[in-house]
């Protein structure tokens, strides 16, 4: 074990990253709980941890923020966990590591804690990223999923309703733009620069054209013509310019922005984006709305990804229950209520998308049930992160035509198998 | 041997032991530990820990993505050192032929190359935006698709990271430019050599050491490249912008193979060193003719 951590601490070349744990004064147990800022409004946090403290009687709560982007965070956390003492208790994950943390032996399992009634409430996509190997090793805190926006006026005033197949979407871009006349606008915004994001929209292509990324049973792309059948699909909507050639080099936010700008038609994005279209002088308040991710005609339904963050107790706590009973807390009914007003994160709960209070915050949230409802979550696998930077080269490759997409699909699969035959 | 003599070379030893002994714990030990690693398959965190022999090598030598960032690494390395060369020499010539404001252009030149790379990439994201971005504008509302196109995005890597560091080789050059004696150019002017003669007989041969370590500076920057691409592009698209650092930093930070991410990090390693000594064998030659 000590050596396993001399190689980390070596490699990563991160020296004095020791949190020395501070002893608290007789009698009291401090608590850390380590977590993202929280962006919006209000931080409801704080207020949060006093109320689990005033239940607790001798317990201190204290909140620490991670760094800013994923990979720091991700970093942090193996530097910090496979040290004897991680300095913390309660860690917020983003839901494509529990797996991975899971397997490293870092968290606690939360099987024995976690009742099926309680379990029933969340969204089953959440669930299903909490648990690995038949355990469960997280709560869900919030969710994400993958929608389509859509310029409900410009549907309107060409007569046409919310497409349900990519093949109908393709029409209508090709209808709305040709009596509209506007070069400036464009077809269908989506994520292809070649980034986490990239993989996240050519599973939702896998989904809708009846495929996946890893098989039942482990294997990865089990039907490579379907897969690249779906790569090809998307590297059509760019050439037939019903994407534009940005698409390549593009993220949420320059989407979310190009889209929010009124230059675009369709859009698919997270949940975030409908507060930024609503907000007051937004050119595109009061014409957007959002449906489903589009299937295919021949394919399956569509389904949008679902991401976000669950939170998970450090089995080297010193105070496991308490631990778990923040973590219980944290992601209560009224916390996620507090969290999704003041911090607009949606909640992980079900019925919290019809509570009276929140849908008058937040109109579209019912809408939203349904869609988070038919999420799918990523491929949940210890070597996540390890498949998606291998395929996300390739998949950028077929995406901007220097690859064809069963060549990029049988790379991804070469390099994938080498590199995982070593995890075994 | 004389016994003062010994005295010296023990008083010597003694001297040197404490730079060789630092040397030795903070660059040899992690590197032969680092050369250990890349013949193992170790993944820490998964408990993965077994020796590959030259199996990662092995696998590097029919790897695509290697193939395609070893050559990434190669072009960016020997464009952008070139380029920041030509231009680091004119923008030093101009300022020493201007006759006033040298030191605003001076601070101006120095003002990109304080700049972290991380705020210079996010600048070029915007000069590069799609639809957005100045660039685009001013070649007349053109849509280039600069961080999209595998074509173009290394050339926009390339650009960004001249402007960036052309200021260092500027500002070398022009110290030297203003140690070269001006007599020198009194007599050339006797002589009745013109202004491209002088440029070429006299200004370049004194620029030459200098400009030799600046090259050497910079290459070996270069063919380690990570924050730019990193930022501007994440490697992309299709890996054309990622170099061997992007790809080791993927390996070892991102997915914890610290075997295989050694063995990319040993041929950054090899390839710095190769480098370095080729060049250091050619600033003692040129000591020696000079």
């Amino acid at each position: 074990m000590s050596r396993r951590r001399r190689v980390v601490a070596a490699v990563l070349l991160v020296g004095a990253l020791v949190a020395c744990a501070e002893r608290p004064p007789s009698g009291e147990v401090t608590l850390v709980f380590k977590h993202a800022r929280i962006l919006g409004p209000a931080d409801p946090i704080p207020r949060l941890l006093r109320e689990f403290e005033a239940a607790h009687p001798g317990v201190r709560v204290r909140s620490e923020a991670l760094p800013w982007t994923s990979d720091e965070q991700h970093q942090f956390y193996v530097v910090n966990l496979e040290g004897r003492r991680p300095g913390f208790d309660v860690l917020m994950l983003d839901v494509i590591w529990v797996p991975e943390f899971a397997r490293a032996g870092w968290l606690n399992d939360l099987s024995d804690r976690v009742g099926d009634a309680e379990r029933a409430a969340f969204f089953p996509s959440a669930m299903t990223a909490a648990a690995w190997d038949g355990r469960v090793w997280a709560l869900p805190w919030n969710m994400n999923v993958g929608l389509l926006y859509y310029r409900a006026d410009l549907l309107a005033k060409h007569g046409l309703r919310p497409p349900e197949t990519y093949e109908e979407l393709v029409d209508q871009v090709r209808r709305i733009r040709l009596a509209e006349r506007d070069p400036a606008l464009d077809g269908y915004l989506w994520q292809g620069k070649q980034y986490e994001g990239l993989v996240v929209n050519v599973l939702e292509a896998f989904w809708a054209n009846g495929t996946r990324l890893l098989g039942e049973d482990g294997t990865i792309l089990p039907e490579p013509a379907r897969a690249a059948d779906a790569l090809r699909f998307l590297r059509g909507l760019i050439e037939a310019n019903v994407s534009p050639a940005w698409t390549t080099a593009a993220d949420e936010e320059l989407t979310r922005r190009a889209f929010g700008d009124g230059h675009a038609i369709f859009l698919r994005n997270w949940p975030y984006a409908m507060e930024l279209f609503e907000a007051p002088g937004s050119a595109v308040r009061g014409k957007v709305a959002f449906t489903s991710l589009p299937g295919r005609a021949r394919g399956a339904a569509g389904a949008g990804s679902t991401g976000g963050a669950h939170l998970a107790v450090s089995r080297r706590s010193r105070h496991p229950a308490l631990a778990v009973a923040l973590a219980r807390h944290l992601t209560s009914q009224p916390a996620q209520r507090a969290i999704a007003l003041g911090a607009a994160l949606s909640p992980t709960r079900r019925d919290l998308y019809h509570d009276p209070e929140l849908v008058r915050a937040h109109p579209g949230m019912p809408r939203l049930d349904g869609l988070m409802l038919m999420g799918r979550p990523r491929p949940v696998t210890p070597a996540y992160l390890l498949v998606s930077s291998t395929v996300q080269p390739e998949f950028s490759a077929a995406l901007v035509g220097v690859k064809s997409p069963e060549r990029a699909i049988a790379d991804a699969r070469a390099r994938l198998g080498y590199f995982l035959e070593a995890i075994r | 041997m004389t016994r003062r003599e010994a005295v010296n070379r023990r008083r010597g030893v003694l001297l040197v032991a404490p730079t060789v002994l630092a040397l030795g714990t903070l660059t040899v030990y992690p590197g032969v530990w680092v050369l250990w690693l890349s013949l193992q398959h170790r993944i820490p965190i998964f408990g993965v820990s077994r020796f590959a022999g030259l199996d990662n090598y092995a696998f590097l030598a029919i790897d695509s993505r290697f193939a395609s960032a070893a050559a990434t690494t190669i072009i960016f390395t020997v464009t952008s050192v070139a380029l920041e060369v030509v231009l680091g020499v004119a923008a030093a010539l101009a300022i020493h032929a201007q006759r006033g404001g040298r030191r605003v252009a001076l601070s101006l030149l120095l003002l990109a190359w304080a700049m972290p790379a991380v705020v210079t990439a996010k600048l070029f994201e915007w000069l590069y935006h799609p639809t957005a971005g100045l660039l685009n504008v001013a070649l007349g509302g053109h849509a280039l698709n600069w961080l999209g196109d595998p074509h173009l995005a290394l050339p926009a890597v390339i650009l960004a990271d001249v402007w960036r560091t052309m200021p260092f080789v500027a500002v070398l050059c022009y110290a030297r430019l203003l140690a070269i004696p001006p007599e020198l150019y009194e007599a050339a002017q006797v002589d009745g050599a013109g202004r491209l003669a002088t440029l070429v007989l006299i200004t370049l041969p004194m620029l030459a050491r200098i400009l030799l370590v600046a090259i050497l500076f910079r290459t070996l920057d270069a063919l380690r490249a990570f924050d730019l691409m990193f930022v501007l592009t994440g490697g992309g698209p299709a890996g054309t912008t990622e170099t061997i650092t992007v790809y080791a930093y993927r390996a070892l930070f991102q997915t914890l193979q610290l075997g295989f991410g050694s063995a990319l990090g040993v041929v950054v390693f090899v390839l710095v060193m190769a480098v370095a000594w080729a060049y250091l064998r050619l600033l003692r030659t040129s000591a020696v003719t000079a």
